[in-house]
């Protein structure tokens, strides 16, 4: 069946179908199976995905997400995606962000530790890349740069002593990196030995709260700049949330970030910050039927050159197992 | 008084030792030289974008001795993010103008590319910012340089330390790539023109979004580094509605009903420095780039269409930048 899907995929119009993956999923176009065996064959024969449909440089952002939303609906794909995840892994233990990247590692480990959460052949290689994500800290978490934010650049708004995790090494701590170092750091075993997870996942929750809007939601790092302060994106917002679910889920800066995200949802006209605050909301319990329907309006209209785009969008759209893989249980 | 050998010898390591230490502050830190003998720089008018803007683009390009045929041509164009009311991105009509003239000149393909420094949803920036509905009706290929394919280069200059990046194969596969800011002020740079806008060109997929590694390298110098590798051909810059003050994103719109072009892009960022009532001079990275880049100098470019006026009164700048403005020059 597998096999089917992936030699003779053509996107269906017009039809109803259910899947037993999730029942709730009745699209008037393209099904989630759609979408999904469409995300299957664009699989490279390396076993990763490129950034975008026209590229042949595999990626680990697409390839983590992809893996993660594919699941177990088509194995031998994610199989050969596993396969690729674990062969071009730094020796440091962290990941690059596509293949020929230099090694130093970079924000696609949270990602990849995320997608191989249930490998029981890549428990070594996991733990490898806990140990470089527990070290890896933005660089405000140097006693100098946080004396220098501290004293002498204060232009943008935030407390040095909170930290996170960086984009790449050498740079300062930035939501999305942190929250998905969060998200992974969560699913790290208790017994292996790497102490200062829970206190690098504390550290990065206050450092999220910290960086938040005043006015709730989070820009890409900071809040105030030059005593203004910034306007909040969709998709950052959404992803901090995840990562803040079951841990503050009730702190008044949370709840206000959620009822901006659900304010500003409904007018959203791209898939992929639509598809994050459909996960989002639903990890917090906040009402989606209607996002939902939006979203696969959106899917039903566009060519979804963009593979971490087409994979996030599956993920929403079955955002109960989604939200399972990726730790945030409902 | 007598001199031995034993001082002879420890006098000349002292020499040697002083040498190796301060020659390479006098070596040169680029590797190419750029600069034209006279540089061409056209000012034309048009009150807000409403106008023929096609006709009047076209015409100003006739004033130079462009050729583009059978050449890919790349737009790049200042694309940040969206804040609704703030003359923050190039105006997507004034971008398809540029496209139309380039086709009629006979480019053999012509794309708009750019990956937005702030947001990581450029397919929503694009629609909010009214880039997508002009980009598909007037058939021009968009290319979201975050996740286009990469290729390393190493830099041609080293006022960084950076020695090499990775790069979008889009902008640097191109044969003929225009750079069309939008006239702003920076409170981190000074000013944010042509040069300042080739940060777009640095892949947020590699580098995290905002570029955070150019900051800690340095905003100058990496713009520096950045247009010593990457050759700007020609430039069109959006100075019919400006920002001054807090910008590139906070800042107030400030009307200039001026479109600036011109086959240099230091003479083209000085213009546009002048037009703010701005010393070019006094902004580092154009002072320096005006070394081996291009022509800063008015004596050494050639003017057409509208003279070059100062405003009545100096765009606003932070406090740090306010040395800019020619009202601080004794």
């Amino acid at each position: 069946m597998e096999r089917l899907h992936e030699e003779s995929f053509s996107p269906k119009f017009d039809s109803i179908r259910r899947w037993p993956y999730n029942s709730a999923i009745v699209v008037n176009g393209r099904s989630l199976r759609d979408l999904r065996a469409l995300l299957a064959q664009r699989q490279l024969p390396s076993g990763g995905w490129a950034a975008v449909s026209a590229s042949s440089q595999p990626a680990l952002e697409p390839t983590a997400l992809a893996c993660v939303t594919l699941g177990r609906e088509f194995p031998s794909v994610r199989d050969r995606a596993i396969q690729f995840l674990l062969s071009i892994q730094n020796a440091n233990g962290s990941w690059p962000v596509f293949e020929g990247d230099e090694q130093e590692g970079a924000w696609t480990t949270a990602l990849v530790l995320l997608a191989l959460h249930d490998g029981v052949e890549a428990i070594p290689q996991r733990l490898k890349g806990f140990g470089w994500l527990v070290d890896s800290a933005g660089q405000e978490s140097h006693w100098l740069w946080r004396w220098k934010f501290r004293t002498a650049d204060r232009h943008v708004r935030f407390d040095p002593d909170k930290f996170g995790w960086p984009w790449i090494p050498q740079t300062n701590s930035w939501v999305v990196p942190t929250a998905f170092s969060i998200l992974a750091l969560d699913q790290l075993p208790c017994a292996c030995g790497l102490d200062a997870g829970s206190s690098r996942i504390e550290l990065g929750v206050e450092m999220l709260l910290d960086r938040a809007c005043p006015s709730g939601g989070w820009n890409a790092g900071n809040g105030v700049v030059y005593g203004v302060p910034l306007a909040p994106h969709p998709d950052d917002t959404a992803i901090a949330l995840l990562a803040l679910r079951g841990r503050r889920s009730q702190d008044p800066l949370v709840q206000m970030s959620l009822d901006w995200l659900e304010r500003v949802a409904p007018a959203l006209s791209a898939p992929w910050s639509l598809a994050w605050s459909v996960l989002a909301l639903a990890a917090h319990l906040r009402p989606i039927d209607s996002l939902t329907q939006s979203l696969r309006r959106l899917a039903d209209s566009d060519q979804f050159e963009d593979i971490s785009t087409l994979a996030v969008t599956c993920l929403a759209l079955d955002y109960q197992r989604s939200l399972l893989e990726l730790g945030t249980v409902l | 008084m007598s001199i031995n050998r034993r001082d002879l010898l420890i006098g000349g390591t002292a020499v040697a030792a002083g040498a190796s230490v301060s020659l390479p502050f006098f070596e040169p830190r680029y590797r190419v030289v750029r600069r034209p003998t006279r540089s061409r720089v056209a000012v034309l008018h048009s009150a807000d974008y409403s106008q023929n803007l096609g006709e009047v683009l076209f015409a100003g390009l006739r004033l130079f001795s462009v050729d583009v045929r059978g050449k890919n041509v790349v737009l790049k164009p200042n694309l940040v993010d969206y804040i609704a009311g703030n003359a923050i991105n190039t105006e997507p009509c004034l971008v398809a103008a540029a496209a139309e003239c380039f086709r009629r000149l006979g480019a053999k393909e012509v794309a708009v590319a750019e990956g937005p420094g702030h947001q990581r949803d450029t397919q929503l920036v694009l629609t909010e910012s009214g880039y997508a509905p002009i980009l598909r009706d007037n058939r021009i290929r968009f290319v979201d340089l975050n996740r286009d394919e990469l290729v390393r280069v190493t830099l041609e200059a080293t006022y960084t330390r950076l020695k090499r990046l990775w790069l979008p194969r889009t902008v640097v596969g191109a044969d003929f790539l225009v750079s069309m800011p939008k006239v702003k002020t920076h409170h981190w740079s000074g000013v944010t023109l042509s040069m300042k806008n080739m940060f777009g060109v640095v892949p947020g997929s590699r580098y995290g979004w905002p570029k955070n590694i150019l900051h800690w390298s340095g905003i100058q110098e990496s713009i520096l580094d950045i247009c010593a590798t990457v050759p700007i051909k020609f430039v069109i810059a959006d100075a019919i509605m400006a920002m001054e003050g807090n910008g590139p994103l906070n800042g107030t719109p400030r009307p200039l009903g001026k479109i600036v072009l011109a086959d240099d892009p230091v003479a083209a960022d000085a213009t546009c420095a002048r037009l703010m009532g701005l010393e070019p001079e006094r902004v580092i990275h154009i002072r320096e780039a005006s070394k081996f880049l291009g022509n800063s100098s008015a004596r050494m470019i050639d003017f057409a269409g509208e003279a070059v006026g100062s405003p009545g009164e100096p765009f606003k700048v932070v406090p740090e930048f306010e040395f800019l403005r020619r009202s601080a020059i004794p």
